[in-house]
C-alpha cells in the first residue's frame, strides 16, 4: 500500500451533544510524520474532537479517512490497532505495577491464562530504553515522576508501532528540564515516521515544535496553516478569538467603595501567594486556562480545601469549612455541577432548598407547604423547564440542572456568590439567561465572583478582572471597555 | 426552533407522579402479600391473628437494629459492629451488675452495682463503640465496611473475654429480670415489642419529616455536593454511628434481661440479618434511596419466610437456605422493577 501524504483526513465532522453543538462541520487533513498543534480556547471542540479520534465518541455525521481509508472506532482498543495513540492528561499508568508490567498490560502474552515471559517484553523494554534509559524496567511506576510515567507511555505507543500518537497537553505537569527532553523525543519521533498531534495551551509551544498548526473556535475550524507561516503569538490569538461579538459591558455608574472580601496571601499546594480584594456590590471576575487555579482559589475562599494565609470576609477571618463560609453569607456554585453542585438522584424539589433548611422548616421539621412554594417559586423566577418539581434533577438538560444549582445557591441567601465556569457545557440561550441573572443579583446588591475560562464571558459582565496563571496571579484589571483582549490572553498563556 | 417545548406546562408543577421510593415500598407490600398467600395456603393455621402477630413480635431485635443500619445505608456506610455490640452489652450489664465477691468461680463475680448504673453504664461502652467508628470512618474517611468489622470482632472478642467465652448468668438481682419479663399478659407483646414499635414510629417521622432526615438523605446522594451545600457530613455521621450503636446497645439490654444472662454468643449474624432487612426494604446499598418503612416490611417479609419454613416442619438446615433463595430473588425482583420503571 502506498502510504498517502496525509494520514488523516476529517471531513465534515460533526458532533452533536444534548443542545450544543460540540465540533460543527470541521475538515481537515493532517500530514505525514508532522507534529500538528490543535490550539483554541476551552469549549473550542478540541477534546470532543479527540475523543472522536480516540473512539471514545462516536460521530454524527462526517467522515474520517485513515490512511486513506475511512477510519471509525468503536472503542479505545479499537483506534489503538489502526495505529492511533493518546497520551491522556491522566496518565493511562498504573502506579502499583513495574515499568515492565506496564508496557504489556492489556497485551500480554499468556499460556492457559498464566503470564508468559516472551520477546515482546524484551522488545518493549529496548524501545523504552532507546527512549530513556533511566528507566528501570523493574522500577514501580509510583516510584516515577509524571514526565518518566509520559515516557513508558510514549514507549507502549511506539512499541504498538501507532503511527499517530495524540498529546492533550503533555506539559501542563511536568518541568521545565522534563519539558525539554519530552520535545527532543517528540521530534525524534517524528523522524521516525510518527505524526504527532499535539495539544497546548501554552502558545510558545506550538512555536518551538509545531510543523502545522490548526485552530478551533466555538466547535468550528478557523485555520490549518503551516507554523512557519504565522507571524507570532497575537496573529495565532486572534485566530482563536475571532471577532467574537459579544454583548458590550457597561461600566457601572457609581463606584463600589467597601471591601467585602480581602484575601491576605493565599497559598497551597496550588495556589502561589494571592492577595486581593473585593468591593460589595462588583461582578469580579478571575480569568485563567485550565490548571491556573481558578477552581482552586474558589475552593479555598469557601473553605473545601486547606489554605496558608488569612480571608477576611464583612471584616471578620473566615473560618475554613463550607458551612461557616454559608452561614456568613457565601456561596458557591461549584465548577462540577453533576458531582458537587447536584444531588442528581433527588427531585427538584429535593434540591432547591438544601442550604438554607432552616428557612423551609420550624424546630427541625420540614414545612411541605413552603418547602413547595419556595421550589415553585425559583422553577417560576429562573424559568426551569419541568412539567414537575419532582422530577429526578438527572433527567433535566444540562441548562436546567445547572439553573437548579443556581437555585439551590440563591435560597441560600449569600451576599457574596462565587461561580465556577457558570455556563460550562450549556446552550447559548441558557448562558445568556444566567448572564442575565448575575446582573440582575449584582443590581439586588449582591457581590459576585465568577470564575472562568472563557474570555468573552469574563470581559462581557465582569467589573474587574483577574488573571491567573500556573497558580499566582498575574494581573488586576478594571473593566473599562478597552481592555485588550490580545494583551489578557498574551498574560494567561505565560507571556511577560 | 423547538420554542413549543418551552411554552408553560399543561400539568400543574406539583402534581407529582409516584416516587421511586413509594413505588419500591408498594412493591415490597405487593411482595409480602404474595409470600404471605403462599403461606397461608400451605401452612395449616398461618392465617390465625396470634400467629400473624407473631410475625411482628418475634423480630423486634432485627427491626430495632435495621433503624440504624438503614439510616447509614441511606448516608452509604455500613454497621456491621450491630451484633457484636448487642453481646458486649449485654455481657458488660450482667457483669457490672453480678455481686461482689460472692463465690469462688469467677464468672459468678461482678462489681456489684445497682441495676440503673450498671444498664446507664452498658449501653456507654456501646456508644463507645459507635465512637470508635465514627472516628474512623467519619474523620478519618475509612471505608465503614472495614472499619465496622473490626469493631464487630472487637466488641465480641471483648464479651468472650468477660465471660470466659461462654456466659455469665449467677448472683443476679432480681431487678436484673424486670425488664424483660414486662409485657401485655396473654400475648407475645412484651416491653421490648412496644419499645420497637415507638422506635419505629418515632424513626419513621424522624426521616420524612425533620431537617436531620432530609440531610441524611442528601449525604448519601452525593456526599460532596452535601459538604459544599454546607452540610457537615462528619458530623452528621458520627450522630448516626452512635444512634446506631445505642439502639443495638438497648437490644442488648432487653436480651440479657429476657434470659437473665449475658451471653457472649448472643446475637451472631445479626448484623447480616439487619443488612439484608434494609435491602429487602428497598434501600440502595450506594445510598441515598430507602426508608425506615421498607426496612419493616423487609423484616416481615424475612419473616414470614422463616415461620413458614418451621410451620411446614423444614429442618433448621434448610432455613438459612430458604432464607437466601427468597433474598435474592426479592432483591432482584426489586431492582428489575426499578430499573423498567425508569426507563
Amino acid at each position: 500500500m502506498k502510504p498517502t501524504e496525509n494520514v488523516l483526513e476529517i471531513r465534515n465532522l460533526v458532533k452533536d451533544f444534548p443542545g450544543v453543538r460540540a465540533v460543527n462541520d470541521v475538515s481537515f487533513n493532517i500530514q505525514r510524520n508532522t507534529v500538528h498543534c490543535l490550539v483554541g480556547e476551552n469549549g473550542a471542540g478540541k477534546s470532543t474532537l479527540i475523543k472522536i479520534l480516540t473512539g471514545a465518541y462516536t460521530r454524527t455525521s462526517g467522515q474520517i479517512l485513515l490512511n486513506g481509508e475511512e477510519y471509525r472506532p468503536h472503542s479505545t482498543r479499537a483506534a489503538k490497532q489502526k495505529g492511533i495513540s493518546t497520551l491522556f492528561q491522566e496518565l493511562n499508568v498504573v502506579d502499583q505495577l513495574t515499568v515492565e508490567e506496564n508496557l504489556t498490560l492489556g497485551m500480554e502474552d499468556t499460556t492457559l491464562g498464566f503470564l508468559r515471559r516472551t520477546d515482546k517484553i524484551n522488545k518493549m523494554v529496548s524501545v523504552m530504553n532507546s527512549i530513556e534509559p533511566s528507566i528501570k524496567h523493574r522500577q514501580l511506576v509510583s516510584s516515577l515522576s509524571v514526565a518518566q510515567k509520559q515516557i513508558v507511555e510514549i514507549a507502549k505507543a511506539v512499541a504498538a508501532e501507532s503511527n499517530i500518537i495524540i498529546m492533550d497537553e503533555p506539559t501542563a505537569a511536568i518541568s521545565e528540564s522534563e519539558i525539554a527532553r519530552l520535545f527532543t523525543i517528540i521530534k525524534a519521533l517524528r523522524e521516525n515516521n510518527v505524526t504527532v498531534i499535539y495539544i497546548s495551551h501554552r502558545l510558545d509551544e506550538i512555536f518551538e515544535l509545531g510543523d502545522y498548526v490548526t485552530v478551533m473556535r466555538d466547535g468550528k475550524h478557523i485555520e490549518t496553516k503551516p507554523v512557519k507561516e504565522i507571524q507570532d503569538r497575537s496573529e495565532l490569538i486572534k485566530m482563536m478569538i475571532g471577532k467574537t461579538v459579544f454583548e458590550q459591558y457597561t461600566p457601572r455608574e457609581s463606584d463600589c467603595p467597601d471591601t467585602i472580601l480581602q484575601a491576605k496571601h493565599l497559598s497551597n499546594h496550588r495556589l502561589n501567594d494571592i492577595s486581593f480584594e473585593i468591593h460589595a456590590g462588583e461582578i469580579a471576575g478571575f480569568y485563567g486556562l485550565v490548571g491556573a487555579g481558578k477552581t482552586e482559589l474558589a475552593r479555598a475562599i469557601y473553605g473545601v480545601d486547606p489554605y496558608e494565609g488569612e480571608i477576611i470576609f464583612k471584616g471578620k477571618k473566615l473560618l475554613p469549612a463550607p458551612d461557616k463560609a454559608i452561614a456568613a453569607g457565601i456561596a458557591l456554585v461549584p465548577e462540577e455541577r453533576r458531582s458537587q453542585g447536584l444531588f442528581t438522584i433527588l427531585t427538584i424539589r429535593g434540591n432547591v432548598p438544601v442550604m438554607n433548611m432552616g428557612k423551609i422548616s420550624r424546630n427541625g421539621f420540614v414545612n411541605n407547604a413552603t418547602e413547595r412554594n419556595i421550589t415553585l417559586e425559583y422553577v417560576d423566577k429562573l424559568k426551569i423547564a419541568t412539567n414537575s418539581i419532582d422530577k429526578e434533577a438527572a433527567k433535566l438538560s444540562g441548562g436546567n440542572q445547572q439553573k437548579v444549582v443556581l437555585s439551590k445557591c440563591l435560597f441560600a441567601n449569600a451576599d457574596l456568590l462565587m461561580l465556577d465556569e457558570p455556563t460550562r457545557g450549556i446552550d447559548v440561550g441558557a448562558k445568556s439567561e444566567i448572564y442575565n441573572l448575575i446582573r440582575q443579583l449584582s443590581r439586588e446588591g449582591k457581590t459576585i465572583i465568577i470564575f472562568s475560562s472563557e474570555l468573552p464571558e469574563v470581559m462581557n459582565i465582569c467589573d474587574s478582572i483577574y488573571l491567573l496563571y500556573d497558580g499566582s496571579l498575574r494581573s488586576a484589571l478594571r473593566n473599562n471597555c478597552d481592555v485588550d483582549s490580545e494583551q489578557i490572553l498574551h498574560v494567561v498563556t505565560g507571556g511577560e | 426552533m423547538q420554542i413549543k417545548q418551552l411554552q408553560k406546562p399543561s400539568k400543574p408543577l406539583t402534581k407529582g407522579t409516584l416516587s421511586d421510593e413509594s413505588f419500591i415500598t408498594l412493591f415490597m407490600v405487593g411482595v409480602l402479600i404474595v409470600v404471605f398467600g403462599i403461606a397461608c395456603f400451605a401452612v395449616p393455621n398461618f392465617y390465625k391473628a396470634q400467629n400473624i402477630i407473631n410475625l411482628v413480635t418475634n423480630n423486634w431485635f432485627i427491626i430495632i437494629l435495621g433503624i440504624g443500619v438503614t439510616f447509614l445505608l441511606i448516608t452509604g456506610n455500613f454497621d456491621m459492629s450491630v451484633g457484636g455490640v448487642i453481646a458486649l452489652t449485654g455481657v458488660l450489664a450482667v457483669y457490672f451488675c453480678q455481686g461482689r465477691n460472692v463465690s469462688q468461680n469467677v464468672l459468678a463475680n461482678g462489681l456489684g452495682l445497682p441495676y440503673g448504673v450498671a444498664v446507664g453504664l452498658a449501653l456507654l461502652c456501646a456508644m463507645g463503640v459507635g465512637a470508635i467508628n465514627a472516628f474512623f470512618i467519619a474523620r478519618l474517611k475509612v471505608p465503614s465496611i472495614i472499619v465496622t468489622l473490626g469493631t464487630m470482632m472487637l466488641a465480641r472478642g471483648t464479651a468472650q473475654v468477660i465471660t470466659q467465652g461462654a456466659q455469665r448468668n449467677t448472683s443476679l438481682p432480681d431487678s436484673f429480670g424486670v425488664l424483660g419479663s414486662l409485657g401485655i399478659p396473654g400475648t407475645s407483646i412484651r416491653l421490648a415489642v412496644i419499645v420497637m414499635i415507638v422506635l419505629i414510629l418515632v424513626a419513621f417521622i424522624f426521616e420524612k419529616k425533620t431537617v436531620f432526615g432530609r440531610r441524611i438523605y442528601l449525604i448519601g446522594a452525593n456526599p460532596v455536593a452535601a459538604r459544599l451545600s454546607g452540610i457537615n457530613v462528619t458530623r452528621y455521621l458520627t450522630a448516626l454511628y452512635l444512634l446506631s450503636s445505642l439502639l443495638a446497645g438497648i437490644t442488648g439490654i432487653l436480651l440479657a434481661s429476657e434470659f437473665k444472662a449475658g451471653v457472649s454468643s448472643r446475637a451472631l449474624g445479626y448484623e447480616f440479618d439487619a443488612l439484608v432487612v434494609a435491602l429487602l426494604g428497598g434501600v440502595s446499598i450506594s445510598g441515598g434511596f430507602g426508608s425506615v418503612l421498607g426496612m419493616f416490611l423487609g423484616a416481615i417479609i424475612l419473616s414470614v419466610v422463616t415461620s413458614s419454613a418451621t410451620g411446614l416442619l423444614l429442618s433448621p438446615d434448610w432455613q438459612f437456605t430458604l432464607k437466601g433463595i427468597v433474598t435474592f430473588i426479592a432483591i432482584l425482583a426489586q431492582r428489575f422493577a426499578l430499573d423498567k420503571r425508569r426507563n
